[in-house]
Order: structure tokens, then C-alpha cells, then sequence
């Protein structure tokens, strides 16, 4: 039934390519509806094989023994799978009413939603890395869109230079596997039986190749570049879902492909999440773009999914399999939820584009009085994504932290106790860090009023994407109250890759892990619910019923004014200063003084966090390229003769290697 | 079924009292400080007439405000209450023993900030808007101490469940006590005075001076809601006082069943957490409040402490 399921998808998918050429039938544009079908159905079968943990195959195309087209879609994949499956079908029915139509959109939009699936469910080497580039292409030419303005060729080709140097590493990664299992197929690879350098170095190649597609730090630079300009129901698809096929990629390497592994394996993956989760947070925290903030976060995200993937590699090396396989559920579970709460927060941010024409949240305000649907939507997701209960971000960061916690204790090396307890601080920090970046994001742009005529005047754009929002709300608060269910859903990918039980979802909804302390989000839930209108009903019925009146906001005897507000820049100066020795903000006052009075006639100021990765790692990266480039051109004399020495000598040097 | 019951009778006496005694402890520090001050201070039961005088009296409310404004109060409120239900206060026994841990604790006091520092941002007036930026940043510093002291109690018993850490306290002092909990409790002690807003992080004592963090945010609430955020505060003021005490001094706490052991245990959590307050008013005595930009440094060090604590707990226990 899967591999029919699959199969329709792939061929509606195809035929939304196809139907670009179609002028558009009204605002319901085919290849729009056609993606929304394909989605739906790529869903239902995804959540059909994790749910039954039965693999299912299908050959698209067999032209000799070596090359062939094979989709294989087995429990781990079909997490992704449904991942891609639910972010394009919201995506898709969102851009029914927010895309601008333009023929080149609607071609590779859906071409894109088919590489990711095709990505998700490869059953092999070649058909993954084919899926793989066509990916990349398919979202660059998405970000590129009509190219026009400079940032955003900037943008597209910064992304196409990381993505590319990202699949040599993948592609490495994967042919010391095959070499060794003598078989590109990922039903028979095995890299287990690796001497422990080549598979240490086989690992580290998947994390950097994989870690660049999924935006780990210091390799994220492309992301919150790529991801603000394009479309938002583009920028969704690539944060929510298109990252997590490098999440994909390091658990299908790390945990699959080469078996028990080595424990330092693990806290390397571990740092260098919880480095991404809490650099992330904080440049988030900095920016004033929504989807730059939102971009950063997705670095945050990745940071935290990493970390449960480095913590399962470790604890699985180590041989304490429960905790590992604990470990493995928070990573799946938290892609999950981040698909539904980022998937919400980008398409708001279309709204909020459409609706008041900047995303700048030094520019916005009061939008929840005017928006009140993509207000209550946004306020969810921002919940969500801090982590906060009784929301999905809050049920797979508990089993995060609780699996660290267990992992800290007995029974493991001290290098493993120590990194887990370690990085249970950093995601708490990152925890807290996240809950100030959301309430600031959604406070600055949401609350107090309008700081423009054009935030003032900003409307509800359309029902469909208010319909939208609110569905994808509702979905965070019931993840979040039915995780012990989407828990027992994953189970069957801990099972089919460690051999071990997830976090048992036992009766009631709780969650548990070995070790004692358990959740119920269901009992959290209804006693916030039950708890909430208690005091107001126990004081009117002590006090009698309260009356209320309106006035202006006080502020200390004048008027009150926007620009009398807190900015998005001056509500994170506390952060900016306590973290100023990793941040390095700079700042520029500059006072103008006329003529001989002693009062200034002007103060201009200026202030910007530099994007130090870029700064200090990548420019002199690119200058050494170049300069080795520049070195290298003494090679090119533009003789015959010269060419067919270089010629004689490669071969030369072939022949004595091949000996 | 039948000790379920019990538990759960006794677990629901023990979140009415803590709600109930809340404000006493407000007044109970109070009174102190002001002694110290050569003042006579409110009486102690002062709390109780402020939340009946804010609750009775009609709301002012800003024009600019939405529907967060209705949402903070209840929310707040709601959050602080059921992190109480996962509170050990007279036993190791909470009413709802398997729906929460410290996690749970950590998450819902976190969600408590959230709704506050959103209802600080609510109306658009800066007062607001500098407590909740204050607020946040102080939060964001505090929580992974908050996490790491509770979590480096939790490696020995192998629980993250509060009454656990609190039982295996009480059955192996010896091993419970040492180097990693003199460093946790440390950490937890500035949990203690940055989360209930005290001196040198915050002045409860102070309105509308530019380093206030606390009050600021409730600058556009008045009446009912005001009544509600202020009780809500001193909620978590005893619930962390309550947890400090029980957890690293858990000693006679777990170890009778029946109603003789309640009433040890009432008896034990009063006069400890009395010293607490104690404490707290001779701190905020003795001291001066930090510069804001200061407090980075006296919260970093109780990471380092809390850290080091989980370290210490893993390496030699």
C-alpha cells in the first residue's frame, strides 16, 4: 500500500511541474493544489511505515546493475518523510493565497517538494545524491527568484558554494561505507567492520557534509542569508524541512551506517550542538528581521536535535542502549515539533509581509490588535518554540534533558557524564535565552502599538493564511498535550536502528525513561487549563464582580507616543552587554556640535553585531582560496607541450600508485 | 489505590497551604527588615489585607493593550500553582507523583516569566518594556543554574522526581552530603534571591526607579489583575524557599508515614523555611544592590558553582 502511496505522490508531483505551463484557474494555481494532494498522501504513507516500522521499497528505474532509481522508504527516512510531508502541505495551501504567481515558481516549487520527499526515502547512494543536488538547485533557484536584488544573488550563490562543498563531504562520507560494505545500497551498508580511523574519519565527513545542509555552527553561515529572502512558504519548506535532511543524513551515517561507533563520536556531535543551540539563540536575539530571527533559530533547533543525536551515538558506544535509544526519540521528536512551530512562525511572517510590508520589528507593533488570528497563532508558536508547557517544544525537550540527566549519571565514562551534564546547562541556558528571544520577537512586533502608518493600518491579509496559522497552532498545543502518542509512533525507529525501546509511552500519556521521573503533558495541560480561571472565579465570588475603564498608557504626564516604545534593539541591550565578550557588538556615537555652544546639535548613533564567523573564519578562508588560485595559474603556461608533461606525469605517479 | 488516595488528599492539603502561606512569608520578611531598621514594619498579615484590597477594587486598563493583558494574570497565576503540585513540602509525597519532575518545575516557572515579561510588553509603555528586557535577561542567566543545582542532586538517586531526590537525602545523608551539594546548594541559593526579585539582583521595595525589574512590569496593571500577579510572585517566592530547604536539607522529611509524620514534617518545613526568610531579610539587610550590569558576574559564578557541583557529584560520588 506504501509504495503505491509513494508512487502517486511522486507522479502528482511530477504532473505539478508539468502544470506550471497551465494558466492558473483563478487564484487556485494546479500546481499549488497538485503539491498540497502530493504532500498529504507522502504524509499518510510516511506515518503508515514509521507507525508499522515496515520498510517499503520501490524500484523507479533499473538501466544496469550499478545505477539504479530505488526508493526505499523505512522508518528512520519516513520521519523525514512525513516531516516534508505535513511542512509542504501546509506550505502548499498557504501559498494558494499568499504566493505572488510567477510560471518559474510553480515549476520548481513542486520539484523541490519531490527532490526533498526523493531525499527522505533514497534507497540508495546514487539516488540520494542525485536527490541531494536536485534539492540544493531546486532551492536555490527558489531563493534566487528573479534575481534582482544584490543581496539576494548574494544570498543564492553563498548558498550554492556551501551546499556544494557540503555534498563533496556527503558523498566521501558515503563511498568509504560502500567500499567497505561492498554495496551502495542503504539496506546493505555496514560500516562496522571499519577500522575505527577510517570510520572516524567516514563520521566526521558526514557531520561537516551533513551539518552544512542543516545549518550547525560555524557551517550555518549560508543559512540566515538564504532563508529571509526568499518567499515565506519557500523560506518554511527549507527551515522546517530541508535542514532536517542533514539531521537525516548524520543519524542515517552515525547511528545506521556505522554501528556502536566511538563514545568521543558522540561528544563531538554533542558540543557541537549545544554550541550551535546556544549561538544560534543568541544571534537571534540580535536581529530585528523576523525571518532572521527565525533563520538563527532553526540554528538553535538543529543545535538542540544534534545534541540528542550526539548523546545517542555516545550512550549507544558506551552500550547503555535505553538511554540511547531516549536520546534518539528527543532528536526525532523535537524535528517533529520544530516542523510544526517553525512552519507556523515563517508563514506568520508572510502575513505579517503582506499585511503591513516590513519585517523589521523595530518597524511594527500592535499587530495583535489588529491581527488577532496571527496574533493568538504566533503567540502559540512563540510558546512552542521557547520550550515552554504545555506546548510540543516543551515534550521533546524534557526527554532531551531527562535523557542527558540519566546519561550524567552512573554507568557511563567520565567524558560522556561530564559532556552530557554540561550541555543539560547549555540547553537550559538556551532554553532561557529562547523564551527571551521569542517573547521579544512577539512583544516588539505584536504588542504596544504601531510604530509606522503602515503597521498602524495593517490588516488580516486573507482567511485561508489566518486558517493556516490557526490549524498549525492547534497542531503545537495538541503535539504538545499527545506527545506520549507521537512517542509511541517513533518507536519503532529506535527499535529498527539501536535495537533498543524508546522512551516508553506507557499508559495515560506519561512519559518515562529508565530511571525514576516522569511527565504527563495531559495532566500539565488540563491543570493550566482547570487552574487558570480558578482565581478569577474564586474572586468573584468572594469579591463580587469587578469593573474596569480605559485610559492612555501612563507615561509620566505627556503624551504617549510610539517612539516612546522599546525597540527591538534596545530590549536585547541587557544580553547584548552580558554576552558582549562572545558577541562583540559595535558601536558608533558620534556628537556634532555647532559652532561654539556647548550644546550638541546633533547625535548621531549606530550599533551592529558583526557576523563573526563570516568575519574571521570565512573571509580568510576565501582570501587564502583565492590566493592559492592566483598561485596555481603559474601551471597554465598555455603550452601544448607543457599540458602533455602534466599528462605523462599524472599518469606516471597513477601507475606507481595503483602498483 | 488507597495510599493513592491519601497521597493525593494529603498532596492537595499541601498546595492549599503553600498558596495559602505564601503571603505570611511575604510579611514575615518584611517585619524582619524592618526591625532591622529600627522600624515597627506592617504587620504580618499585611500580604493578606493588600490581595483582598487589589482584588476587590475596580481595573484601569490601557487602551494599547490586547488580549495578552487578560492572559498574563490567569496565566501566571495558573503556572506558579501547578508548579507547586510537583513540590515534596510536608513528605516526600506530591499529590500527582508521576506527571511531573524537576524539569517539569524548571519548564513551568520558565513559563511563568514568559506570560509576565509578556504582559510587561503588553500596553507599549517602557516601564514595562525595560522590566521585561531586565526580567528576561536575568532569567536567561538563571536557568541553567536553576537546572544544573536540582540536577546535580538528581545523579545519586538516579531520579529527576523531586520526592526521590528528597527520600534519598533523607535514607543516605552521608552520601548525599558532600562537595557537589555545598556547591549546588550555592547555585540554588542565587536562584533563590534573583527569581524572587531581592536584593542585590532586584529591590522589591522600590517603584519607578529606572532599576527596578520586577515592578516594572506590572506598571499597567491595577485591581483584580494586579492582585493576582503580585500573589502569584509571592507563590513562587515560598515554592522556591520551600525547595531550597527540602531538598538540601531533606533530613526527617520522608521518613515517617501517617499522620505523626505530617505533622514532623509541617513542623520542619515551617522552621526552615522561617530561617530561610531569615536569611533573606538579613541578606537584603547587609547588602547593596548590584548594578544591573554587574549581576552577570555573581550569576556566572553560581553556574560555575552549580557546574562544578554536577561535576563533583559524577567524579567522587
Amino acid at each position: 500500500m506504501d509504495d503505491n502511496l509513494l508512487a502517486t505522490c511522486m507522479t502528482l508531483l511530477l504532473a505539478a511541474c508539468v502544470s506550471s505551463s497551465v494558466p492558473a484557474l483563478g487564484r487556485f494555481r494546479p500546481a499549488l493544489v497538485l503539491s498540497a494532494l502530493a504532500s498529504a498522501l507522502a504524509l499518510a504513507a510516511a506515518v503508515h511505515v514509521t507507525g508499522t516500522g515496515e520498510a517499503t521499497t520501490l524500484t523507479l528505474w533499473e538501466p544496469s546493475r550499478y545505477a539504479t532509481l530505488e526508493l526505499r522508504l523505512d522508518p528512520l527516512g519516513a520521519v523525514f518523510a512525513a516531516i516534508v510531508g505535513g511542512v509542504g502541505l501546509a506550505c502548499s495551501v498557504f501559498a494558494v493565497s499568499y504566493a505572488r504567481h510567477r510560471p518559474i515558481d510553480d515549476l520548481v516549487y513542486p520539484l523541490f517538494l519531490l527532490m526533498l520527499l526523493v531525499v527522505t526515502c533514497a534507497g540508495n547512494v546514487y539516488t540520494f545524491l542525485a536527490a541531494w543536488e536536485g534539492m540544493a538547485l531546486a532551492s536555490f533557484a527558489l531563493v534566487l527568484g528573479d534575481g534582482a536584488p544584490r543581496p539576494r544573488r548574494q544570498a543564492a550563490i553563498v548558498y550554492l558554494v556551501m551546499t556544494h562543498v557540503a555534498t563533496v563531504f556527503v558523498a566521501a562520507s558515503f563511498f568509504i561505507v560502500a567500499k567497505e560494505s561492498d554495496s551502495a545500497e542503504f539496506a546493505r551498508m555496514d560500516g562496522s567492520a571499519l577500522s575505527v580511523p577510517l570510520a572516524s574519519l567516514a563520521f566526521l565527513f558526514a557531520v561537516v557534509g551533513f551539518g552544512t545542509k542543516a545549518g550547525l555552527i560555524p557551517l550555518h553561515i549560508w543559512l540566515p542569508r538564504a532563508h529571509p529572502v526568499a518567499p515565506s512558504h519557500v523560506s518554511a519548506l527549507m527551515s522546517a524541512a530541508m535542514v532536517k535532511t542533514g539531521l537525516y543524513g548524520i543519524a542515517r551515517v552515525g547511528l545506521v551506517f556505522l554501528g556502536p561507533g566511538e563514545p568521543w563520536w558522540g561528544i563531538v556531535l554533542m558540543s557541537a550542538g549545544a554550541a550551535s543551540a546556544v549561538l544560534g539563540v543568541l544571534y537571534a536575539l540580535m536581529e530585528r528581521d523576523i525571518k532572521r530571527i527565525l533563520a538563527y533559530s532553526t540554528v538553535e533547533n538543529v543545535g538542540l536535535i544534534t545534541v540528542g543525536l550526539g548523546a545517542a551515538v555516545a550512550l549507544r558506544a558506551e552500550g547503555r542502549d535505553a538511554l540511547a535509544g531516549a536520546a534518539l526519540t528527543a532528536a526525532l521528536l523535537h524535528a517533529t515539533n520544530h516542523a510544526w512551530f517553525k512552519t507556523l512562525l515563517f508563514l506568520s511572517a508572510g502575513s505579517i509581509q503582506r499585511a503591513a510590508h516590513t519585517l523589521n520589528i523595530d518597524r511594527l507593533g500592535g499587530l495583535a490588535r489588529a491581527l488577532p488570528a496571527t496574533g493568538a497563532a504566533t503567540l502559540a508558536g512563540s510558546l512552542a518554540i521557547a520550550a515552554l508547557p504545555p506546548f510540543n517544544g516543551f515534550a521533546s525537550e524534557w526527554i532531551l534533558l531527562r535523557a542527558l540527566i540519566g546519561a550524567g549519571g552512573a554507568g557511563g565514562g567520565d567524558a560522556v557524564q561530564l559532556t552530557s551534564l554540561m550541555v543539560a546547562g547549555a540547553i537550559a541556558l538556551t532554553g532561557g535565552l529562547a523564551v527571551a528571544c521569542f517573547v521579544r520577537m512577539f512583544g516588539i512586533a505584536f504588542l504596544g502599538i504601531g510604530r509606522t502608518p503602515e503597521a498602524v493600518a495593517a490588516r488580516e491579509p486573507s482567511p485561508i493564511m489566518a486558517g493556516v496559522l490557526s490549524a498549525l497552532a492547534a497542531g503545537c498545543l495538541a503535539t504538545g498535550i499527545a506527545s506520549a502518542w507521537v512517542v509511541r509512533w517513533l518507536q519503532s525507529v529506535p527499535a529498527a536502528v539501536l535495537g533498543a525501546p524508546a522512551a516508553q509511552a506507557s499508559h495515560g500519556g506519561q512519559l518515562a525513561l529508565t530511571g525514576g521521573g516522569t511527565f504527563s503533558p495531559v495532566v500539565i495541560a488540563v491543570a493550566l487549563i482547570a487552574l487558570a480561571p480558578l482565581p478569577w472565579l474564586l474572586a468573584r465570588m468572594v469579591f463580587g464582580a469587578s469593573s474596569q475603564t480605559q485610559g492612555p498608557v501612563w507615561s509620566t504626564g505627556v503624551a504617549f507616543r510610539s517612539t516612546m516604545q522599546y525597540t527591538g534593539t534596545s530590549f536585547s541591550k541587557p544580553l547584548r552587554l552580558f554576552f558582549g565578550r562572545v558577541l562583540l557588538p559595535e558601536r558608533q556615537i558620534e556628537v556634532i556640535y555647532h559652532g561654539a555652544s556647548p550644546l550638541p546639535r546633533l547625535v548621531r548613533y549606530s550599533g551592529r553585531v558583526p557576523a563573526l564567523f563570516e568575519e574571521r573564519l570565512y573571509l580568510p578562508l576565501r582570501a587564502l582560496a583565492l590566493w592559492s588560485a592566483g598561485r596555481l595559474r603559474l601551471l597554465q603556461s598555455g603550452s601544448v607541450q607543457a599540458y602533455l608533461l602534466y599528462m605523462m606525469a599524472a599518469l606516471a605517479v597513477l601507475l606507481v600508485v595503483a602498483q | 489505590m488507597n495510599s493513592n488516595i491519601e497521597a493525593g488528599i494529603l498532596g492537595g492539603i499541601q498546595v492549599a497551604a503553600v498558596v495559602a502561606a505564601a503571603p505570611l512569608l511575604n510579611g514575615f520578611i518584611k517585619k524582619i527588615k524592618a526591625r532591622f531598621q529600627l522600624r515597627q514594619g506592617p504587620p504580618l498579615l499585611q500580604g493578606y489585607r493588600d490581595l483582598a484590597k487589589w482584588l476587590s477594587r475596580s481595573e484601569h486598563i490601557a487602551e494599547s493593550s490586547s488580549f495578552v493583558r487578560v492572559l498574563a494574570p490567569a496565566g501566571v497565576l495558573a503556572a506558579t500553582v501547578a508548579a507547586v503540585l510537583f513540590v515534596p513540602v510536608f513528605s516526600e509525597r506530591t499529590p500527582l507523583p508521576a506527571s511531573g519532575d524537576l524539569i517539569v518545575v524548571v519548564g513551568l516557572l520558565a513559563l511563568t516569566r514568559a506570560l509576565l515579561t509578556l504582559g510587561g510588553l503588553d500596553s507599549g509603555s517602557a516601564f514595562g518594556q525595560m522590566g521585561s528586557s531586565r526580567e528576561l535577561a536575568v532569567g536567561a542567566l538563571v536557568e541553567p543554574v536553576l537546572l544544573l543545582s536540582l540536577a546535580a542532586l538528581a545523579l545519586q538517586p538516579q531520579s529527576t522526581r523531586l520526592g526521590d531526590i528528597l527520600a534519598f537525602g533523607d535514607a543516605h545523608p552521608r552520601e548525599f552530603i558532600g562537595l557537589g551539594w555545598a556547591l549546588a546548594a550555592a547555585g540554588f541559593a542565587v536562584v533563590l534571591v534573583a527569581e524572587t526579585g531581592r536584593i542585590p539582583i532586584d529591590n522589591p521595595d522600590t517603584h519607578l526607579e529606572l532599576t527596578m525589574i520586577h515592578e516594572g512590569m506590572l506598571i499597567e496593571y491595577s485591581g483584580r489583575s494586579l492582585g493576582m500577579l503580585h500573589y502569584a510572585a509571592m507563590i513562587k517566592q515560598l515554592l522556591l524557599a520551600v525547595l531550597l530547604v527540602n531538598l538540601f536539607l531533606p533530613f526527617g522529611m520522608a521518613r515517617f508515614d501517617g499522620l505523626p509524620g505530617y505533622a514532623l514534617g509541617t513542623t520542619l518545613v515551617v522552621i526552615k523555611v522561617a530561617l530561610a526568610g531569615f536569611a533573606l531579610a538579613i541578606l537584603e539587610s547587609a547588602l547593596a544592590k548590584r548594578r544591573f550590569f554587574e549581576l552577570p558576574d555573581l550569576i556566572g559564578a553560581a553556574a560555575f558553582s552549580a557546574m562544578l557541583g554536577a561535576g563533583v557529584t559524577v567524579l567522587f560520588a
